[in-house]
């Protein structure tokens, strides 16, 4: 935004205004725009999530407002808004008002480093995805503040699930992610992006492979474990229904959101809704390829670029226009996943959600750690970092020697894994029945 | 830009002082542990005015999402959170504070007195960069500090494991939690294979008064 | 838009056998194939599904463009039933749905004859709080007359609730209108409840139990009273088997003696109750008292069709074609219908002009 404010006002008109006022009215627009799109992609989502979560139970959802219904968000917000706001008497006021603007803060947060397209990153940090998942982390304590600050059981309960389940399955979604940032080599979300282009394999990992924009992640053993845990810890990130455990509706009311009505309700839910288009978008980025693309790289090519200055602003657009498609397109199908979870899964005990994110998935991102290491020790390494055994091998070889390895580990831990698992769960089962019987 | 730099960062320190006051003189124990976090915030943004955006990062990530929100739970399972009736000063409070300026003077003063205040000249040539991004973070981890990263790993295995331990019960000393209907049964039993044990005192009026209820 | 009704097909006898504690070790497969039902229910919900016995399809009906198809024993609120052709009301007011009514919802005054101030089996106020009615259905099973039967109405939001306390005016519908909406039901007891209607049509004197609405319905049979009050004049009482059976000859399913008796009540009581009370039609009328059956049909037709010129009535012709050749209860039948609709156009003529009358007489 920066460069194109610079070409269009120093470049086009010449008018020669100062770097730091480009700089100001670039972030400004930046902003703007990311505070009307992530409430509109929040809009959108409430609607989707109905209309899809309705057909899958054999309904038809919301379709009197506009056509089709896709109004009914508006309409649902102008009712948000019209509510009354009322706080608890015994409420801690301070923090019960404060508690909606933390949870919201950090979602709208995110945004400042998710790339839309190819050189559309609003701020392109070395460490962005670090910063993605430490800015997320914050909302943890706003959580807390509604809980505590509304001074009523269920939203305390609800509240400590919610902080508890976000704690424990940041630690898979975490390792999931250094699995890919091994491989890749940076924690920048741009730099990953790029390192996904090639078709099923990437051209990073093997030299030479056509760039359509297909060498996304998931198509290797690593990125395929990393995918299935990460994706699994962002549904408890985002309290979708397997892991809806914090607001439980048929236990205790809507958890940490109870005392909450009129629009602090609302940023509730705005927060909520934005979140899970964030781990939508993040979970595209990182496994399937953010805005890659058939088409894209080829066309980025052409446009203006800071190493191609000469490149012509039409590219620049559509570049931009067949990235977001692709970002917005893999995204909206992720979401339609998590809908799907939706529509067929049960909720989960608390205790088992504990079970699983601590004995299933950090053992298995663990073990696919290991994988990753094998996977960067077998493609890049040469005879200077100590790998002896692949000196002189082709590239293929090399590149189909990691993939079998890592295959080989991952399919059997995964293997080993859900054995001992099930195992211990029933094991668990019949101790407790046993013991029961042994009180009675 | 200078100016710039300096005005944030009198802001972000004013900020943090101000939490930090706030931290230990806010009567309620939640709101001092609000401030805290507030306080780790200012921190974040300290390192990131320096340019150590990982630092700032990880100080976000670790200390306002992990710690603080260990600190909140372990409040909440204390008493007396509002802290109201609470003493916060002691009698004897001059003598503390006294003692307090005493210590963090004699930590301060040489600071002061040998600062020159100037920014330190460029580095000459050849100096290793600082470290500051994650790769120069991670191979200072594996080369030059092995040995303490190592030990630092040792040391938080084993405050895992310490933890676990603690927490494990026997499953046998254990007391299951039972619910109503399990207890009931289980009274029921207990009255059934032991009837020289009298009747509880308190169901028998129970009893009548229920039944003189329904005679009702 | 509508494909045939809903249509319910269970196949009995699949036992599904759920196993918990299932110890087998699925790898994540158990999920997969949850997710694939899932998937199958999507994928197949942009289907219109219209019969209960398919799993899949969208099964939603758009509720004030469409509207579901009701089974014929689906019952919302109760209501009442009155005759078509003769406008009667099948209630008695015999109190049994006011007895077993669990909310105690329904209240009903009897009818009494105004002349003797003897209660008569017809219902003169009948009101039912909708507002508290359960729809059990209970008053429609216990009706011995089939008078109050479950209607398939429900857009009965209002906001007056005083609109709730629901009148015998609001209450009252044609049987054509139930065997409409349950036609087998209707069917099955439709003979036996003509005929308890019968029965106590003949016990209700003046306009009692017709349906108050039904102004036509009323003076007609005004007016037809008003006939049996003249016709006792020019023939002689005792000597009137004949006679007094063309005023009746409308409900003649029972013996004849038994009606001609009751005919010469009935006569009596209206000439001395019901007299001077519809001076409008006393002009036509006298005329319409010969003292043969068929030739009173036939008059009754011939001014039905003097009728049918102005209103285009022309289902009158068959009427009066049919009668005179066939003396059997549809004859009967026929040669009502042909009185009332002649004692209709007579009303009407009387008003419009007196030269039709004299013509037909």
């Amino acid at each position: 935004m920066y460069d194109i404010l610079q070409a269009l006002i120093n470049g086009t008109f010449g008018w020669g205004w100062p770097d730091w006022l480009i700089y100001l009215i670039s972030s400004l627009v930046v902003v703007t725009i990311i505070l009307v799109v992530a409430p509109l992609q929040m809009l959108f989502f409430t609607y989707y999530e109905r209309r899809v979560i309705a057909r899958m139970q054999d309904r038809i959802g919301p379709n009197r407002v506009g056509p089709e219904g896709i109004w009914q968000p508006i309409a649902d917000g102008v009712k948000m808004f019209t509510k009354e706001d009322i706080v608890p008497e015994a409420a801690d006021r301070i923090v019960h008002f404060l508690a909606p603007c933390v949870v919201v803060a950090p979602t709208i947060l995110m945004f400042a480093v998710v790339p839309w397209g190819p050189g559309m990153t609003p701020v392109d940090l070395p460490t962005s995805l670090l910063f993605f998942f430490a800015v997320s982390s914050i909302s943890a304590v706003g959580l807390m503040m509604a809980g505590w600050a509304s001074n009523n059981k269920f939203s305390l309960l609800g509240a400590m699930r919610a902080v508890a389940q976000m704690v424990s399955y940041e630690i898979p979604a975490v390792l999931s992610l250094i699995a890919i940032v091994m491989i890749v080599g940076s924690l920048s979300i741009n730099s990953i992006i790029e390192y996904q282009a090639g078709l099923l394999i990437s051209n990073r990992d093997l030299p030479g492979i056509p760039d359509l924009g297909l060498g996304w992640f998931v198509f290797t053993p690593v990125g395929f474990v990393a995918f299935i845990a990460f994706f699994i810890a962002a549904l408890a990130e985002g309290e979708r229904t397997p892991f809806d455990i914090p607001e439980a509706d048929s236990e205790i009311v809507a958890g940490y959101m109870t005392e909450y009505s009129g629009m602090k309700f609302g940023l509730f839910y705005l927060a909520q809704y934005v979140l899970n288009f964030l781990l939508c978008a993040i979970t595209a980025i990182l496994f399937f390829g953010g805005w890659q693309g058939p088409g894209v790289n080829w066309l980025y090519a052409q446009a203006i670029t800071p190493t191609n200055p000469d490149g012509n602003g039409l590219f620049n657009v559509l570049a931009g226009a067949l990235g977001v498609f692709y970002f917005l397109l893999k995204t909206y199908i992720f979401f339609f996943v998590m809908v799907w979870l939706r529509g067929a899964f049960p909720r989960l005990r608390i205790d088992q959600l504990m079970d699983f994110g601590w004995k299933f998935l950090i053992p298995l991102t663990l073990a696919n750690l290991f994988s990753a290491a094998v996977w960067v020790a077998f493609t890049r390494w040469g005879a200077a970092e100590g790998m002896l055994i692949t000196v002189g091998w082709s590239p293929v070889l090399r590149w189909l020697a990691a993939f079998i390895i890592t295959l080989a580990i991952n399919i059997g831990v995964y293997l080993w894994l859900t054995q001992v698992y099930a195992a211990s769960q029933a094991e668990r089962r019949r101790v407790e029945l046993e013991e029961l019987s042994a009180t009675l | 830009m200078e100016v710039v730099v300096q005005i944030t960062f009198g802001v972000i320190a004013v900020f943090i002082l101000v939490a930090a006051a706030m931290v230990v003189s806010v009567r309620n124990v939640i709101h001092a542990a609000l401030w805290l976090i507030a306080c780790f915030f200012g921190v974040g943004a300290l390192y990131m005015l320096l340019e150590a955006e990982f630092l700032a990062v990880v100080q976000v990530l670790i200390y306002v999402g992990a710690v603080s929100v260990l600190i909140l739970f372990a409040i909440m399972l204390t008493r007396q959170i509002t802290g109201e009736g609470v003493r916060q000063l002691t009698n004897r409070w001059p003598v503390v504070l006294a003692i307090a300026t005493l210590l963090f003077a004699t930590v301060l003063a040489p600071t002061l007195i040998n600062q020159q205040w100037n920014v330190p000249p460029a580095p000459p040539l050849g100096t290793p960069e600082p470290i500051a991004g994650p790769a120069e973070l991670g191979r200072g981890f594996v080369n030059e500090f092995l040995i303490q990263f190592q030990v630092v790993g040792v040391l938080l295995t084993v405050a895992l494991i310490g933890a676990i331990v603690i927490a494990y019960e026997e499953r046998a000393r254990r007391r299951k939690v039972l619910t109503l209907a399990e207890e009931l049964e289980l009274k029921r039993l207990r009255e059934q294979t032991s009837p020289t044990v009298p009747a509880p005192v308190e169901a028998e009026p129970v009893v009548q008064e229920s039944r003189s209820a329904s005679e009702r | 838009m509508m494909e045939p009704p809903f249509e319910i097909e269970i196949p009995r006898g699949r036992v599904i056998e759920v196993q918990r504690d299932d110890s087998r070790v699925r790898r994540g497969g158990g999920l997969l194939r949850g997710m694939a039902v899932i998937w199958k229910h999507w994928k197949e919900s942009f289907r219109l599904n219209r019969s209960y016995s398919q799993i899949h399809g969208t099964f939603t009906i758009q509720y004030p463009e469409e509207k579901p198809r009701i089974p014929e024993a689906y019952r919302n609120m109760p209501i009442l039933l009155y005759d078509d052709e003769t406008g009667h009301e099948l209630c008695t007011s015999c109190f049994q749905c006011e007895r077993i009514c669990p909310p105690q919802v329904i209240h009903m005054t009897q009818a009494k004859d105004p002349a003797t101030g003897k209660p008569v089996p017809a219902v003169a106020e009948f009101i039912i709080e909708y507002d508290a009615c359960m729809s059990c259905g209970f008053c429609a099973e216990v009706c011995p007359f089939d008078a109050i039967k479950m209607d398939h109405e429900f857009e009965l939001s209002t906001d007056d609730h005083a609109q709730l306390t629901v009148h015998k005016a609001q209450l009252n519908r044609p049987i054509s209108y139930y065997a409409s909406i349950a036609p087998t039901m209707w069917a099955e007891v439709r003979e036996s409840a003509l005929k308890k209607l019968q029965g106590n049509i003949r016990r209700r004197p003046d306009v009692i139990g017709i349906a108050p609405h039904l102004t036509e319905r009323i003076a007609a049979r005004r007016a037809e009273l008003a006939a049996q009050a003249a016709a006792p004049s020019p023939a002689a009482e005792p000597a009137s088997p004949p006679a007094p059976s063309a005023p009746t000859e409308a409900r003649k399913l029972t013996p004849e003696e038994k009606a001609a008796k009751l005919a010469a009540i009935r006569a009596a009581k209206a000439a001395q109750a019901g007299d001077g009370v519809t001076p409008s039609a006393e002009g036509g009328t006298p005329a319409e008292a010969p003292p043969a059956d068929d030739k009173a049909a036939r008059l009754a037709a011939i001014r039905a069709a003097n009728a049918a010129k102005k209103a285009a009535a022309t289902d009158a012709a068959p009427a009066a074609t049919g009668e005179p050749t066939t003396p059997t209860p549809a004859d009967d039948k026929a040669a009502r219908l042909a009185a009332i609709r002649a004692a209709n156009a007579a009303k009407r003529k009387q008003a419009a002009d007196s030269v039709d009358t004299e013509e037909g007489s």
